[in-house]
């Protein structure tokens, strides 16, 4: 089946993290507004660099995520561009009220990096593994809400956010994730990137489980079933065009996400097809339980995000057509 | 050394405006937040008419002092002296609080001169930190190669305000990062929304624990003009440290028959509205 934009084979394994980091080093030394701040939280290529070269552009006020995102409020009103790094449990947990007031109320130029989000953070268990982030930025306006899938689109999410002017939320998961995407693939905010297409039913992932969500096409493919698999990397604005023209074209819609499905991208794309196309749908995600330790092989067995997963949910969809 | 006796009487004056006008706002919104409001007033004339380095001509002036009122409801007496500055038509008193309006019953930056939108409690010295710190970056050194900072932040907070561990967060972090630029003044008026102070949440020592957390600590009377110019000109010669000015203050202060009394949010009564007027003749 004719992929679009995709290594083949896939590429490098590299953690999130690690690629935005390599993109803000540069983004960092070309714009002399960008300020990192940090909640005892490693410091990064990038927080490295400007250790080094401004000192007076980075800031670690330890463990106080609520400071954390106001203080980079006021950096904002200020007139810098502060990016704040963080356990996404922590920056949603403990900082929301700070996300929404002080942040997403006047619309400041703040960039929160969600790291380690999602279900997927081996070993650390339930207390760790966010699954309500989707959901709870979601319903914030203002908020633009992104949420790459491997290290190129990180890169591209970062440069992306760095030029929009408003605040953004990033969620980056922890593991090392597949290369999935060729450099030259066209990013744009808010514009779902259709990485297969067939019009048996649309597979739409967002984050990490992308290459799970790949497999699961190629597999379905043998079976004859062709899907249309859409990386929904922007979670907000969503972009309600391409699920509509999905629901319309393919005629069933199965959701993957490494977050709770309740609000979270199966939620917000249940929404859109209810109002306009509704289709037989299938939710693949976290269903209304917290997390473990685990490998991610394991969690992702656990919790029912595996490829093999995914095509059992793409046949019953199909099926009710 | 004392203050020019024309001065403190320019600044009792502007005390007396702010408070009347912002009468009229609460009259005008049928609620409002007398009390915080009034308690404060004194402390927001001195900054507003003598210290703070601002022009309402250009309300977006990037080396501006900066005023984050962190318990940001106590909003009609901050309109008030920015609707005296000059920064927007005093007109728009007469919409306070109503649908549409820009004076909204908690501070908003899309008011001209309104540098934080608050609301929720506890929040505004982390904002204020935030300020202060952008005032630090590509700043000018002095020969010890420390900034010096394009501008400064006063950054009013309550007493009530402060059970909110947030308020601790930053403390902490502004001494760590020694922010000198940074000026908090405790509106220490004993009460809060639904009580005295000492009734729901009793923190005292108050100057001890500022003085714990290492800041530049003084306390003074928050409705004498002389004290608090004094404080406030007073944290220009200590380096390397936050300031707090720990302002003993009376609720709703101005309307001798409201003072002392938890008005916190409350309507005015025509009687009532008659004996502010009054009052502040």
């Amino acid at each position: 089946m004719k992929r679009n934009y995709v290594l083949e084979p896939l590429g490098e394994m590299k953690a999130m993290y690690q690629a935005y980091h390599e993109e803000m080093v540069e983004l960092s030394r070309k714009n002399g507004k960008i300020v990192l701040l940090y909640g005892d939280f490693p410091r990064g290529a990038a927080g490295e660099m400007l250790q080094k070269e401004h000192p007076d552009r980075i800031y670690d006020v330890g463990i106080a995520e609520a400071n954390l995102i106001t203080t980079a409020a006021g950096l904002a009103g200020g007139g810098y561009l502060p990016f704040t790094h963080c356990h996404g449990i922590f920056a949603v947990g403990r900082a929301y009220n700070q996300i929404r007031q002080n942040v997403a109320f006047d619309k400041l130029n703040v960039k929160i990096v969600l790291c380690n989000s999602g279900m997927l953070w081996p070993f650390m268990g339930g207390s760790h593994q966010i699954i309500e982030e989707i959901a709870a930025m979601r319903v914030i306006p203002n908020l633009v809400l992104v949420s790459p899938s491997d290290p190129v689109s990180t890169k591209k999410v970062t440069r992306a956010i760095a030029e929009h002017v408003g605040p953004v939320v990033l969620r980056i998961s922890n593991p090392a994730v597949p290369t999935v995407y060729r450099d030259d693939f066209p990013f744009t905010l808010g514009k779902a990137v259709t990485l297969t297409d067939g019009g048996d039913a649309t597979i739409i992932s967002t984050g990490m489980v992308l290459s799970d969500a790949l497999e699961a096409a190629d597999m379905l493919a043998k079976e004859g079933i062709k899907v249309r698999l859409l990386d929904m990397h922007t979670l907000k604005p969503l972009d309600e065009e391409a699920v509509i023209k999905a629901a319309r074209e393919t005629g069933a819609i199965v959701t993957v996400e490494d977050s709770s499905i309740m609000g979270g991208l199966g939620g917000a794309v249940a929404e859109i097809t209810a109002e306009n196309a509704p289709v037989p749908m299938k939710r693949v995600g976290i269903k209304d339980r917290f997390g473990q330790s685990g490998t991610v092989p394991e969690l992702k067995e656990e919790y029912g995000l595996t490829a093999r997963h995914i095509t059992q949910a793409v046949k019953e969809a199909v099926k009710k057509k | 050394m004392a203050h020019d006796e024309k001065l403190l009487q320019r600044l009792t004056e502007k005390a007396r405006v702010i408070r009347r006008d912002a009468v009229e706002m609460i009259k005008a919104g049928d609620s409002g937040w007398i009390g915080g409001s009034f308690s404060q007033a004194d402390i927001i004339a001195a900054l507003m008419f003598h210290q703070m380095q601002h022009d309402p001509k250009n309300p977006d002036w990037e080396d501006r002092d900066r005023l984050i009122v962190s318990k940001a409801h106590c909003c009609e007496t901050v309109y008030a002296a920015l609707g005296e500055s000059g920064y927007f038509s005093k007109e728009l008193y007469k919409s306070y609080g109503k649908m549409g309006a820009t004076l909204q019953a908690h501070t908003e930056r899309i008011v001209p001169g309104i540098e934080y939108s608050g609301g929720s409690l506890g929040q505004g010295l982390s904002f204020a930190l935030g300020e202060a710190l952008a005032a630090r970056i590509d700043a000018p050194k002095d020969p010890s190669g420390r900034p010096v900072p394009r501008y400064r932040v006063y950054c009013i907070i309550g007493d009530g305000e402060s059970n909110e561990g947030q308020i601790w967060e930053a403390v902490m972090a502004a001494l760590h990062y020694k922010v000198d630029n940074l000026v908090a003044i405790l509106d220490h008026n004993k009460f809060q929304s639904s009580g005295t102070i000492e009734e729901r949440m009793n923190m005292m020592p108050w100057v001890d624990k500022w003085k714990a957390f290492g800041w530049d600590t003084v306390e003074i009377d928050g409705h004498d003009f002389e004290a608090i110019l004094t404080a406030l000109e007073n944290t220009d010669k200590v380096k390397g440290k936050p300031h707090i000015i720990i302002a003993h203050t009376i609720k709703c202060k101005g309307v001798p028959s409201f003072e002392h009394k938890n008005l916190h949010f409350c309507k005015l009564s025509d009687e009532m509205y008659a004996e502010a007027v009054e009052a502040l003749r």
